[in-house]
């Protein structure tokens, strides 16, 4: 589903590579945590994946395209095929909850029945059925992720990648997060989630992969957050 | 779906920068306004300059017996060399018409000229040059025509107002000039301002557009708004500055200029009239094209 073959970024205004001939690969359905200090490469990657940026090097592919050939036009596409959810979740402060989530689907182009049909439907799935009117900052946190989580998936994509989800939520309602993402993966959809929350990795006992500096320096299935912890 | 999206957009998207929305409409309605200031400008020249052209002809003056000059060493001009002259002259590309004046016609032409004076009783008939009235197909092309007769035998003099309406016609060109040049840094002036305008929205809009490209929205989509909202501006911009152009003709030109100089026929509400539909296509793809350019650079996948 995706694949890193001897990947390399350099960004443009730093004198080290943020990530650094990385190499490797992702099946369809599986459920990955991406851990490793600050500043490690985690979010290059996913951005790369996303291709919001082009590598420096190597080679790669996702849901079956080669990202070095997909031209400018073709991305959207892409996008389409892959939900994202960020730290700071990212809704529209203007527009309620069902809005929000109907918005990743008008921009699309898809029709008002089906809007009126999947959004109804994932809300319930996020476990948000009866606050459709809300605006987000009548949320809580969790309660705004989920919403997140159920723009990105409305869509039913091939992959679901999530940076740092839980970084702004304390652990009771993380778990409840973590909880959803498993159900979502259980559907088939690939999840890759970059995390620093060492009790979260420790508990799903999922594939870990981690980086530093760039590099690969672990990949475990079933994996905990560190060795030495 | 789709169309109800967009449109919600591009309202929203007016009233949120109601000022900058403002701003554009003003800076397209003064660029349209010189730009059909400029267009009519241009069609004044070419009026006044048609008028004056319409009066040009070449005049070649043949010799008679008191003739002295390379062409009449043997004296008045001949039958022969007359008809040469005649071929000559009509047989030329450039020529549209030609008329021939006998010395007794000019004699009455010179008679009416200086009716009053002394001189009309001094001169005689055999005393004034036959010629040739040649009118042409297009009064900037001369030159063949005043070198194609001028070295012929029975030829004394060619003369072509165009010489005399020279000045005339170089101050026209330089006001045709002027005006296209302030045209064209109008219309860069004006293109810059919109782009910034656009860079501005998209700037105040970057959540929505970001999320936009995040869930896969294709760039046509995100730029749409922006594009249509630009053309809007633009036209209600154009429309201002169309009026704006009527007002200016009728107080300036319809007012003041037309009565008092009547040289030449003025430019009206007509001509802007015929210049309206240009105008408002011209305030529209400009500013559509300024924030398609715009809108290339800033929002990009
Ligand atoms: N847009 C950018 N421009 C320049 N350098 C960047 C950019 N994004 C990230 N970096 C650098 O790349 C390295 C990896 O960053 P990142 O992928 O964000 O790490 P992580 O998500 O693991 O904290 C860091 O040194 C960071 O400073
Ligand atoms: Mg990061």
């Amino acid at each position: 589903m995706i694949l890193f073959d001897n990947v390399s970024k350099l960004y443009p205004t730093q004198n080290q590579a943020a990530l650094d001939s990385l190499s490797l690969e992702i099946e369809k359905g599986e459920f990955v945590f991406l851990v490793g200090p600050s500043g490690s490469g985690k979010s290059t990657f996913l951005r790369l994946t996303l291709r919001e940026e082009k590598p420096t090097a190597g080679r790669i592919r996702v849901a079956g395209k080669d990202l070095h050939r997909l031209s400018n036009w073709k991305v959207p596409h892409l996008r389409r095929r892959i939900g994202t959810v960020f730290q700071d979740f990212r809704l529209l402060p203007n527009k309620t909850v069902f809005e929000n989530i109907a918005f990743a689907l008008q921009v699309i182009g898809k029709p008002r029945r089906q809007i009126n049909r999947d959004v109804p439907a994932v809300l319930e799935l996020v476990g948000l059925d009866g606050k459709e009117d809300r605006l987000p900052d009548q949320l809580s946190g969790g309660e705004q992720q989920r919403v997140a989580v159920a723009r990105a998936f409305v869509n039913r994509p091939l992959i679901l990648l999530a940076d740092e989800p839980t970084g702004n939520l304390d652990p009771a309602t993380s778990v409840g997060i973590m909880k959803l993402l498993d159900r979502i993966n259980r559907t088939g959809t690939t999840v890759v989630m970059a995390t620093h929350d060492q009790s979260i990795v420790d508990q799903m006992r999922k594939r870990v992969i981690e980086l530093e500096h760039g590099k690969l320096v672990r990949d475990q299935s079933r994996g905990v957050y560190g060795y030495t912890r | 779906m789709r169309f109800q999206y967009v449109l919600s957009e591009i309202t929203t998207g007016l009233r949120r920068n109601l000022t900058m929305t403002i701003a554009l409409v003003i800076v397209v309605a003064i660029s349209i306004a010189m730009l059909g200031a400029g267009l009519l400008i241009r069609s004044q020249a070419d009026t006044t300059k048609g008028y004056w052209y319409d009066r040009i002809e070449i005049s070649v003056f043949m010799c008679n017996e008191f003739s002295t000059g390379a062409g009449c060493a043997d004296g008045a001009v001949t039958d022969a060399q007359r008809d040469t002259i005649r071929q000559t002259l009509e047989s030329h590309p450039e020529v549209d018409e030609v008329f021939y004046e006998n010395q007794e016609q000019a004699f009455e032409r010179f008679s009416e000229q200086f009716d009053d004076s002394d001189i009309g009783g001094i001169i005689t008939p055999d005393q004034l040059p036959e010629s040739f009235r040649v009118a042409l197909r297009d009064p900037e092309e001369y030159d063949g025509v005043v070198s194609a007769v001028s070295g012929l035998p029975g030829v004394q003099e060619v003369t072509d107002q165009r010489q005399l309406l020279e000045p005339l016609f170089r101050t026209l060109d330089g006001f045709q000039l002027v005006a296209f040049a302030i045209t064209v840094i109008q219309i860069i002036a004006a293109v810059l301002l919109i782009g910034n305008t656009i860079r501005l929205a998209a700037f105040n809009r970057r959540r929505e557009t970001g999320i936009m490209r995040l869930v896969g929205a294709s760039n046509f989509y995100i730029q749409l708004p922006f594009i249509l909202e630009a053309a809007i501006a633009g036209l209600l911009g154009s429309v201002l500055g169309v009026i704006a152009l009527f007002v200016g003709v009728e107080l300036i030109v319809g007012r003041f200029i037309a009565p008092n100089l009547q040289f030449t026929s003025w430019v009206d509400s007509a001509d802007v009239w015929a210049a309206t539909p240009w105008l408002l296509v011209a305030g529209v793809l400009f500013s559509m094209l300024a924030s398609f350019i715009t809108l290339r650079r800033y929002l990009r996948v």
